[in-house]
């Protein structure tokens, strides 16, 4: 009895750290982007095509917009006809998909479709 | 003297530009605020946008700038008191809570039920 025990623990010793180096080096692969972590400081990056997406998709869905002129280069206002209170509406717009909170003086700085992808793709809390 | 005074006149128009592009949308947010359903919000929306389209092609900076000042003091007077904050923000409700854990340590998820227990 006793040497079956002290074997089986000889044996399950490596099995323990195969399993948490497999688990390692494929940290939480397996369940997908699904997954939502409960920390509040973002462990969870939106990668650049799904940023690009999204804002392509609320461009073109703003009422005042033709959405086959909307590519991720697009100036507001040169390139698509809007003027500064829409531009501001755009904006807004953005930060209820992201679901972030942009500063004023920021937000203000965000005049072209490129700003906006690369201010929401830096910014940690965009989700 | 004119060209400076022309440059003048230009620094103080993009400067009320942009006072006005940020009280619209700290208005417009608040009227979001304020609003209890979308639909509610999308009425009030399109008629604070009429407020500031009325005066679009006012050109004097001194009418403008009084504007400018009656606009902002009629902000504040109808500021939400608890306006919405997202919530990781400060004041939000999920301002420093949660916060990730420190590097090393490993969280199990599939509590009780990990491979290496057999049963």
């Amino acid at each position: 009895m006793a040497l079956r025990a002290a074997i089986l623990r000889h044996v399950r010793v490596p099995v323990k750290t195969l399993t948490l180096t497999g688990r390692k080096s494929q940290p939480w692969g397996s369940y997908g982007s699904s997954l939502r972590f409960l920390s509040s400081h973002g462990d969870d990056h939106l990668s650049k095509d799904e940023v690009i997406e999204r804002v392509l998709s609320v461009i073109k869905s703003f009422p005042k917009v033709d959405p086959s002129q909307v590519t991720p280069d697009v100036h507001f206002q040169k390139d698509l006809g809007l003027d500064s209170l829409d531009n501001v509406e755009i904006v807004m717009a953005l930060e209820e998909e992201f679901k972030l909170e942009i500063p004023d003086k920021e937000a203000d700085k965000i005049d072209s479709c490129n700003l906006a992808i690369e201010y929401i793709y830096n910014h940690p809390m965009a989700g | 003297m004119s060209l400076t005074s022309t440059a003048g006149y230009v620094a103080r128009r993009a400067a009320q530009r942009e006072r006005v592009r940020i009280l619209y949308r700290r208005a417009l947010k608040d009227t979001l605020n304020w609003a209890v359903h979308r639909h509610l919000f999308y009425q009030d929306a399109s008629e604070l946008r009429e407020r500031f389209e009325v005066h679009k092609h006012v050109q004097d900076p001194d009418t403008i700038d009084r504007m400018i000042e009656d606009g902002e003091a009629q902000y504040n007077k109808w500021r939400h008191p608890d306006p919405y904050i997202v919530p990781w923000a400060p004041g939000g409700s999920k301002f420093t809570r949660n916060p990730t854990p420190p590097s090393g340590i490993e969280i199990v998820y599939n509590f009780g039920r990990e491979d290496h227990l057999e049963n």
